[in-house]
């Protein structure tokens, strides 16, 4: 459950995106570099460091999203990186996805896979979830190498395991 | 001291009388010799050698020179002697009896007083001595019954000790092979479990490995397919 910063985080966020008029765009890249910020401890370390001049921070980020994302996420992302916030930015971000979920009156089903899933993979998942849950959800994937094989997918409290990691756990607990 | 310092002097005023008037050998031999001689010169002034050899040869004066030549008694002294000596004698016995006797009974009872005295000291030293070692005998049989009491004490203090001891000892023993065995199984476990832990590590690593190098992407798209298909059979 997000606390009340990070839920107000993301409701401005998401009232700016929407303002914008490129919300899904928005979430999606927001998605992305919120990923890549958990998967990379130096960029992690250096955007949380209060040491590093503001300013020098913000032109990393404008470096890094420059031509890969649009200047609505660029300046969100530089908005919590200024309020020092850098830290909270993938809770921020979790929250916000939720929170443009939910303005269309779906769930985030967030899919953990060692390789992308194809647009007709991602459909069916949506549908076999549906399927499963009884909910409408929309996927989110991450890729993630230590899955394996397989995928784990999480709809808030509910995990669906089928990875290949998962079977190996499972060997080796067989073998206590 | 007094009455001896008399009867000496008593001894010595009567002695000269007594000896002046006693006759000797001599001058009872010249007395009569001489009476012998008046008699024979008769109214002659002069004493002529023919008178002394008429009266020395005269048979009367030989008879009566011997008699003077006789021994007086050995035993009976001149009456004047025994006169004086008697006289001494009852005035110092006087003396005696009055100042003497009495100084020396005096003397003689004080004596023995202080004999008896120094007697009855010398029991009562002795009566204490006896106390006194009946005392340490008694003390001595107290510190040997003491000694024994403490002796035989120690000894069962001592035995008990050892008992306890030994007890002690053998529960440790027990206890320690117990503990040992324990540890023994313990061990023996960890290790099986270590082993076993190993073993399935090794071949999990392996398997990981293999799994690894045989995903492509084919597979990976079949394992997602599979997974899709998988959830879609769950149905909740």
């Amino acid at each position: 459950m997000a606390d009340s910063p990070t839920v107000g985080y993301a409701d401005a966020l998401f009232s700016v995106a929407e303002a914008e008029g490129n919300l899904s765009a928005v979430e999606d890249e927001l998605f992305g570099f919120a990923q890549t910020f958990q998967a990379n401890e130096e960029l992690r370390s250096t955007l949380a460091d209060a040491s590093v001049p503001v300013a020098r921070r913000l032109q990393l980020i404008e470096d890094l999203l420059d031509g890969k994302a649009s200047a609505t996420t660029a300046s969100l992302i530089s908005m919590v990186v200024s309020a020092g916030r850098a830290n909270d930015l993938p809770s921020i971000v979790d929250a916000f996805v939720d929170r443009s979920a939910g303005s269309r009156n779906k769930a985030v089903a967030t899919v953990r896979s060692a390789i992308d899933l194809t647009s007709e993979q991602r459909q069916r998942l949506t549908e076999a979830i549906k399927t499963s849950t009884g909910k409408d959800v929309e996927v989110k994937v991450v890729i993630d190498p230590s899955v394996l094989g397989g995928a784990i997918t999480e709809i808030g409290d509910d995990i669906i395991d089928g990875s290949v990691r998962r079977r190996l756990n499972q060997l080796r607990e067989s073998f206590r | 001291m007094v009455a001896s310092l008399v009867s000496l002097m008593s001894i010595v005023a009567f002695a000269g009388p007594a000896s002046a008037s006693g006759e000797s050998v001599g001058s009872c031999v010249a007395e009569k010799f001489e009476e012998s001689l008046h008699h024979h010169q008769g109214e002659s002034d002069h004493v002529t050698s023919e008178d002394i050899h008429h009266v020395a040869h005269d048979e009367a004066v030989q008879d009566e020179l011997e008699a003077c030549l006789e021994a007086p008694s050995p035993i009976l002294p001149e009456l004047t002697e025994i006169i004086w000596g008697g006289a001494a004698f009852l005035i110092l016995l006087v003396i005696m009896v009055k100042k003497g006797f009495p100084a020396v009974k005096g003397a003689m009872d004080a004596r023995s007083e202080k004999i008896r005295a120094d007697l009855d000291a010398a029991e009562q030293a002795k009566t204490d001595a006896q106390a006194v070692q009946s005392d340490y005998e008694a003390q001595l049989a107290d510190a040997k019954t003491e000694s024994a009491r403490i002796i035989e004490e120690a000894r069962v203090t001592a035995d008990q000790l050892r008992t306890d001891l030994s007890v002690q000892a053998e529960a440790s023993i027990a206890e320690m092979r117990e503990k040992a065995a324990a540890d023994v199984e313990a061990q023996k476990a960890q290790a099986i479990a270590d082993l076993r832990a190993e073993v399935s590590g090794i071949a999990l690593g392996a398997a990981e490995r293999v799994v690894q190098s045989s995903l492509d992407a084919d597979a990976q798209a079949r394992l997602i397919d599979a997974y899709i298909d998988e959830v879609t059979g769950s149905n909740g």
